[in-house]
Order: structure tokens, then C-alpha cells, then sequence
């Protein structure tokens, strides 16, 4: 009986873990997104600047705006994915 | 001809201490193999409590912000050199003080090219923000930093490592953990480290802070090159009698602008923790797997990583402060 309980409690926390690992693994999908965007984005600037070399100063600038704005989506769903697991 | 002499001899030295430290680290490897430390989201407090405020809570140092004021104290020591090195009179800056100015050129020329008049005004707050946020984020790539501190026992029973006593200082022992069933494992248990020093940009209040004070101060710039009729971007009631149906567009659109705003400080706070939190993860993860020489390849990127972030941090302060400034007299000017 003492046993079984054990065996249980080995259970649910192993349960836990892997509930933990798998959602972690879900959330980091959100990065997908983030990636297209950053291709996108970069993949722009070089043909412009490949285009109007004098204009890589402002392309640049804009394209790390860009960048930026395009990576918060994936940074979120990494922060998602630390939150599981480190902190739940 | 002295100088490439000295720079030769120097160079011949050098290599030597270099090709030291490496044989160093794979023996120091080897000996007392790095392991994955425990990772913890919010900083943790090295101190006891210090004071306590009625409905706040308790007050504790926490190895964040001893990071930070590390971070504090080498900019004032950078800011008195340059100083010190613009009151001597030379014209041209030499060493440190040179670099400075070249940083600060560099980044007065972004702010001038796109605040324009108003440059004078946002380019302190983003010059500060990135300066803050470099020396934030590059304290990460000094060893010491998340690996030197207080060893305790770890709160959950499944956690921790056993420890090792390596040397004694007085009273005090010196302990590193060490590998769960290594055979000189002196006490068995589950010990975790505090660090003294932990990266300030690894901490949500530190970062949240940031996007707190460059989103208001934003709206400070705003009010100020637009007096009162700034916050009309927000609460636009100006056609709302006169146009009805687009009207009740643009006051939908003010509130839209309202929620974008709320939403830079979370964007700008989750971006900044989020790479630097990964970043140091990256470190004690790559660290514990191949000890020697991988960290130091990934060391190079997250010295990128830190730049990049800081620069981005400043420019989109910079480029909030320029909207803010500039937006609605555009719109005037169209209508």
C-alpha cells in the first residue's frame, strides 16, 4: 500500500516534468514567426541597399527597427517558454 | 620604431599568458568539471532584510542590483576620465576618453538625423539608456558574474548539488559544488549557489524600469514640443462633431494609440530581459556540456548580442521621442 503511494506520487511528479518540457518545447514554436519576419525584413534591406547604395545608412537604421519590432513576438514566446520552466 | 618594439615584445609575452590560461582552463575542467547551476527567474536577495515599508513589502539587496551599481559606478568613473581629458585642453582625444566621443558621435549623428531640432533634447535619454544597458549587458562576459557567492541549501528537496571544501579563509570555508555521485564529493546534500553578481539586465525590474522611464519621458518630450494639444493624439475629439462617421474613426484610433503606448513597456522590457536572460542560459548550459572551448565562441556572441541590444534599446527610445515630437504636427500640416 505504502509502496503504490510512492509509486504514485513518482508518477504525477514525473507527469509534471514532462507536462513541463512539452509545453516549453509548444511555446518556443512562437519563434517560428519571429524568424519569417527577420528574413523578410533583412532580405529587404539588401536588395534596396544592392539597389541604392547611397541609402544604407537610413535602410540600415530602419531595418534594425524593424528587426526589433519582428523579434519581440519570438522574444515573448521564449519568455513564455523560460516561465515554465524555471519558474512554474 | 620604440613603439613597434615594445608592441612586438609585448605581443611575444602575451601569447605565452594566453597559451597559460588555456592549459589552465582544461586542467581547472578537468578537475572540477562545470556543471548546469541551478537557474532562478527572479534575482535573489544576498543580504537579509534590510528595512521594511508598510504596504510595499520587504526591502532586500538583491545581486541585481549590485550588478547595476556596478554598472553605475564604472560609467561615472568613464564620464570623469572624458571630462578630465576634455578640461587638459588637448584636441584630439586620446585612449578611453577617444573611444567615448566616437561612441557619442556616432549616436548624436542617428539622433540629429532623425529627431532633428529636437535631438539636443532625447539625445541625453538614449545616450544613457545605451551606455547603461552596454555596461548592464557586458558585465555578463566577466567571469565572476553568476559563478562567484553564497552557497546554501536549496529549498526544494529534488534540487542541488553536493558541495566541496577547496580552501579556508579565517573562518570562513571555500566551497565549490561539484557533480552528483563524484567520488570526492566531501558532503553529501543539495547545496545551490547565490551569486553576489547577477547580470541586472536578468532581472524584470531593472528592464521594466527602463521601458517605465523612456515611455513617460516620451511623453514628456511630446507635451513638451506640443504643449497641451499633444494628448489630442490620444482623446481625439476634434471631428467628432463636425465629420460623424470618421469621427468616431479617429477617436477609435486615439484609443488604439493609447493601448500601442501601454504596450511599448512590456515590448521594450520582455525584449531586453528575454535575450540577455536566454543569452546567460545559453552560457551555463554550453558551459556545463562542452567545457573548454565552445564558451568562448559563444562569449563573442553575446558580446554582439549585448551591443545590439543596448543600440536597440536607445534607438527605439529615440525614435518614440522623435514620433512623439513630431507626429501631430505633421497631421496639422496636412489638413
Amino acid at each position: 500500500m505504502e509502496a503504490e503511494k510512492h509509486m504514485v506520487g513518482d508518477i504525477v511528479t514525473a507527469a509534471t516534468i514532462l507536462g513541463k518540457l512539452i509545453g516549453a518545447g509548444l511555446a518556443m514554436v512562437g519563434v517560428l514567426g519571429g524568424g519569417i519576419g527577420i528574413g523578410v525584413v533583412s532580405g529587404g534591406a539588401v536588395q534596396a541597399m544592392g539597389r541604392n547604395p547611397d541609402a544604407t545608412g537610413t535602410i540600415q537604421t530602419n531595418m534594425i527597427l524593424g528587426i526589433a519590432f519582428a523579434e519581440a513576438t519570438a522574444i515573448y514566446a521564449l519568455v513564455v517558454a523560460l516561465l515554465i520552466l524555471f519558474v512554474f | 620604431m620604440t613603439l613597434e618594439k615594445s608592441r612586438s615584445w609585448r605581443w611575444g609575452v602575451n601569447r605565452w599568458i594566453i597559451l597559460g590560461l588555456v592549459i589552465l582552463g582544461v586542467i581547472g575542467a578537468r578537475a572540477y568539471p562545470p556543471i548546469l547551476p541551478h537557474v532562478q527567474l527572479p534575482a535573489e536577495a544576498v543580504t537579509s532584510r534590510l528595512f521594511t515599508l508598510p504596504v510595499i513589502g520587504d526591502f532586500y539587496l538583491s545581486n541585481s542590483i549590485v550588478a547595476m551599481l556596478i554598472g553605475d559606478v564604472v560609467l561615472l568613473i568613464l564620464a570623469l576620465s572624458v571630462r578630465s581629458a576634455i578640461r587638459s585642453g588637448e584636441m584630439v582625444l586620446r585612449g578611453i576618453a577617444g573611444a567615448i566621443e566616437a561612441l557619442l558621435e556616432v549616436l548624436y549623428q542617428m539622433a540629429e538625423s532623425t529627431a532633428g531640432k529636437w535631438a539636443a533634447t532625447i539625445f541625453p535619454w538614449m545616450a544613457t539608456i545605451v551606455l547603461l544597458v552596454l555596461m548592464a549587458n557586458w558585465l555578463e562576459l566577466i567571469p565572476g558574474t553568476d559563478s562567484i557567492g553564497l552557497i546554501h541549501h536549496a529549498e526544494g528537496a529534488a534540487e542541488g548539488y553536493p558541495v566541496q571544501q577547496v580552501a579556508q579563509i579565517g573562518e570562513l570555508p571555500v566551497l565549490t559544488i561539484v557533480k552528483a555521485g563524484a567520488e570526492h564529493a566531501a558532503e553529501e546534500g543539495h547545496f545551490v549557489l547565490t551569486p553576489f553578481v547577477r547580470v541586472a539586465s536578468t532581472d524584470l525590474n531593472f528592464t521594466i524600469g527602463l521601458a517605465l522611464i523612456s515611455v513617460v519621458m516620451s511623453q514628456v518630450v511630446g507635451l513638451r514640443a506640443l504643449g497641451l494639444s499633444y494628448f489630442s493624439k490620444f482623446l481625439n475629439v476634434k471631428t467628432f462633431f463636425s465629420r460623424p462617421l470618421f469621427g468616431v474613426i479617429d477617436f477609435g484610433v486615439g484609443l488604439l494609440e493609447l493601448i500601442s503606448e501601454t504596450s511599448k513597456i512590456l515590448s521594450f522590457g520582455f525584449r531586453l530581459f528575454g535575450n540577455i536572460f536566454a543569452g546567460s542560459v545559453l552560457l551555463f548550459v554550453i558551459g556545463s556540456l562542452i567545457p573548454v572551448f565552445a564558451q568562448s565562441a559563444v562569449l563573442l556572441f553575446e558580446f554582439f548580442i549585448g551591443l545590439i541590444q543596448a543600440l536597440i534599446f536607445g534607438l527605439l527610445t529615440l525614435v518614440f521621442m522623435a514620433q512623439a515630437t513630431a507626429g501631430h504636427a505633421h497631421e496639422e500640416a496636412t489638413h
